[in-house]
């Protein structure tokens, strides 16, 4: 099953790149000459978001899950969840200042988007601090699942503050053809088929070495 | 009912005795509050900034790094002599342990705004006029933000034996968003920002005081029942 | 082992049902059964790691076993902890009382919690019984050790438990209050209360209690009544078995 997802993220990965980079390409207006590829950085930027948003999601029922059974398998999916987010959340916050610098000029500045962008990231950082702070296995498990619920509680109130601010950030994606559609889609597909692979090996390791902890110190 | 209110008092009662007794913490706050109010002035003064646009962000970096003085000390005396067992083997509802060390979280950073908000006021020449009750109100808000948080994750950093800024990270990313409104509420009750202008659109913030007001009400109401709910998961296996 | 006939239900005190406990991929506890009536004391035995405190955490209600139960007086312990948690008082090695406080008002504090009616009176005649009565209005930081245990166990025994759990009490006191403690605790099952006592100090466990229990590899390896066994040779065999196993 692992190998076949592997192949599927693959496989996505490198269509929507081509289609990305050919018949899905976003061409520049009149006054916009010169940003061709940083135009189309919303087919990394965007699906970025998208999946560090559902990261947190993931995050949420599994910190639930364990609450309620305490079975550690949830705490590792939660944990390479959280490892998920940050990764993503970075790509989203490395994007949006390249789309910054170019389209307004400084590399970051407390748009509503770029905030919570920011704020997302640090919360997957806390997390992750968090975690690497707590020795016992339980402990960890059960106080880092408490704090990914307070994390996706805290990502609405995020997104609500950040609204309260002018917003010089696109409001919505539009295409202009066909095929950037596609591109776009299958671009969202791949980012979260890597997501899945990402937290599925990731559990895989978190696993394997909480096993060989307690092998070590039985 | 009446148990719950019998525990919620010796609880709220001791903590408070056990504070004045120590004298620990009050006294670093506002230490710690006033130094930080005068650090900036002084580099407003050296950037030539303007004070009254500062003074509001002064007033919450204050305000957030010495009220992370209270929560932290919060739990710091359940973990002396394992006390939080103590508790815990009694027969008392771990929400009745949130709420009352909740408030006496609150009650500290009242306190320490009653010292700190007139510094506040001096260093940074501004005033709130006649709005009196909506700076309280704020105020009070921010409090319940900063408590309500702060006493769970107390909880967490202390039973987890982590040290260090664990805690001021947990808090203040939590704490980030609401900031912008709680600031922007100061703003205006200082005057800085002409009130026709708010929800025009012409600044940042396209809201006005009764939007940012309610934000905070949400913000708090939610953030205080859901770490009520968590408290027993972290205090408890 | 010694077979103990189970005891009519009525005067049972604490019943542990065949209670199983694993951290992570290691057992602390498989299937441990005990039965206990009233007015009886156990030593529960057994080397670093065994599960005691494990197995004494799970009968105060502060764990929750993975199998099995724990009944106190009739009551589940992990289902109603309403009930149980005011008819049991612990002792362990840390004191749990405020150091800031005093003794009177350490004391009222945890009666509060507990519910204890007239609590003056109750807190005046505890005093005085347990020695605390001059040092009353002193604060619980400037306590010696042996003044500190006193302080503990007239906290657990404020609210006057059926079962008095004692994690190993012994612990970092001096002959003279090892004696005292003992004098408690032989006191406390005269008047009908129960003890599970946990203790590396064979010697001092086996004399102030009339059953011992070892755990060890999770289970429980050794049960009897310590007017059926030599107490000193008991102990020797214990001490080698531990030296080994170390």
């Amino acid at each position: 099953m692992r190998r076949l997802l592997m192949f599927i993220t693959l496989a996505l990965l490198l269509t929507s790149t081509w289609l990305a980079f050919t018949v899905g390409e976003v061409v520049p207006s009149e006054d916009e000459k010169g940003v061709t590829v940083e135009k189309n950085i919303l087919y990394v930027h965007v699906p970025s978001a998208i999946c560090s948003t559902l990261c947190f999601l993931v995050l949420l029922l599994t910190s639930i899950a364990y609450l309620v059974n305490s079975k550690p398998i949830f705490d590792y999916i939660g944990a390479a969840s959280a490892e998920a987010a940050l990764v993503f959340t970075t790509v989203l916050n490395l994007t949006g200042c390249i789309f910054s610098r170019v389209f307004w000029g400084p590399w970051w500045t407390p748009t509503p988007r770029l905030l919570t962008s920011a704020i997302l990231w640090f919360l997957a950082v806390a997390y992750l601090i968090l975690r690497a702070g707590i020795q016992n296995q339980r402990h960890r498990a059960r106080l880092c699942a408490v704090f990914g619920i307070i994390a996706f509680i805290d990502v609405p109130m995020v997104f609500i503050s950040a609204r309260m601010m002018r917003d010089m950030h696109p409001a919505n994606v539009g295409f202009d053809t066909a095929w950037q559609g596609v591109s776009f889609g299958l671009s969202v597909l791949s980012i979260l088929s890597l997501a899945a692979l990402f937290i599925w090996l990731r559990t895989d390791i978190l696993r394997s070495r909480a096993q060989l902890e307690n092998e070590m110190y039985s | 009912m009446r148990y719950f209110w019998l525990s919620f008092k010796a609880i709220f009662i001791k903590d408070i005795v056990t504070e004045l007794r120590a004298k620990q913490v009050l006294p670093t706050m506002i230490v710690l509050g006033m130094l930080i109010v005068w650090v900036m002035r002084i580099v407003s003064e050296a950037s030539s900034l303007s004070t009254q646009m500062m003074g509001p962000a002064v007033l919450w970096i204050a305000f957030l790094f010495s009220g992370l003085q209270a929560q932290e000390r919060a739990f710091a005396t359940e973990e002396r002599e394992d006390c939080i067992s103590g508790l815990l083997l009694a027969p008392v509802d771990p929400g009745t342990i949130y709420i009352a060390k909740f408030l006496v979280n609150v009650i500290m950073l009242c306190v320490f705004e009653i010292v700190v908000v007139p510094v506040v006021f001096i260093t940074f020449r501004v005033g709130v006029g006649d709005k009196w009750i909506e700076f309280i109100t704020v105020l009070l808000l921010g409090n319940v933000a900063i408590s309500s948080i702060g006493t769970l994750f107390s909880a967490m950093v202390q039973l987890s034996r982590s040290r260090g800024a664990l805690l001021s990270i947990l808090v203040l990313v939590i704490l980030l968003p609401i900031m912008l409104p709680a600031t922007f509420a100061l703003l205006l009750i200082f005057g800085v920002i002409p009130e026709e202008f708010a929800g025009s659109g012409a600044l940042a913030f396209v809201g006005d005081l009764k939007t940012a007001l309610g934000y905070m009400i949400a913000f708090d109401a939610i953030f205080t029942v859901a770490c009520w709910l968590l408290f027993g998961f972290v205090v408890q296996e | 082992m010694s077979q103990h006939q189970k005891e009519d239900s009525e005067s049972t005190v604490i019943e542990i049902d065949s209670v199983s406990k694993a951290f992570a991929a290691k057992r602390v506890l498989s299937s441990v059964s005990l039965t206990l009536p009233a007015a009886q004391s156990l030593c529960l035995c057994g080397i670093n790691g065994a599960g005691k405190t494990t197995l004494l955490r799970i009968i105060s209600g502060l764990l929750h076993p993975d199998h099995g139960s724990v009944h106190l007086c009739g009551c589940n312990v992990s289902k109603e902890p309403e009930k149980t948690k005011p008819r049991m008082g612990v002792i362990s090695h840390k004191s749990m009382v405020y150091p800031d406080l005093t003794v009177r008002e350490n004391l009222n504090f945890f009666a509060t919690l507990y519910g204890v009616k007239k609590r003056k009176n109750r807190i005046d005649q505890l005093t005085e019984n347990i020695g605390l009565f001059p040092y009353r209005y002193e604060k619980a930081a400037v306590l010696s050790r042996g003044l500190l245990q006193r302080l503990a166990i007239a906290r657990a025994l404020v609210h006057q438990p059926a079962l008095l759990l004692a994690d190993e009490p012994f612990t970092g006191l001096d002959a003279e209050a090892c004696k005292y403690l003992v004098s408690v605790l032989n006191a406390f099952t005269q008047q009908g209360g129960t003890i599970i006592m946990t203790t590396h100090d064979t010697n001092i466990g086996l004399r102030c209690c009339n059953r011992v229990v070892v755990l060890d590899g999770s289970r429980l390896i050794f049960d009897a009544d310590t007017t059926d066994i030599d107490i000193d040779d008991f102990a020797q065999d214990y001490l080698s078995y531990a030296r080994g196993a170390n």
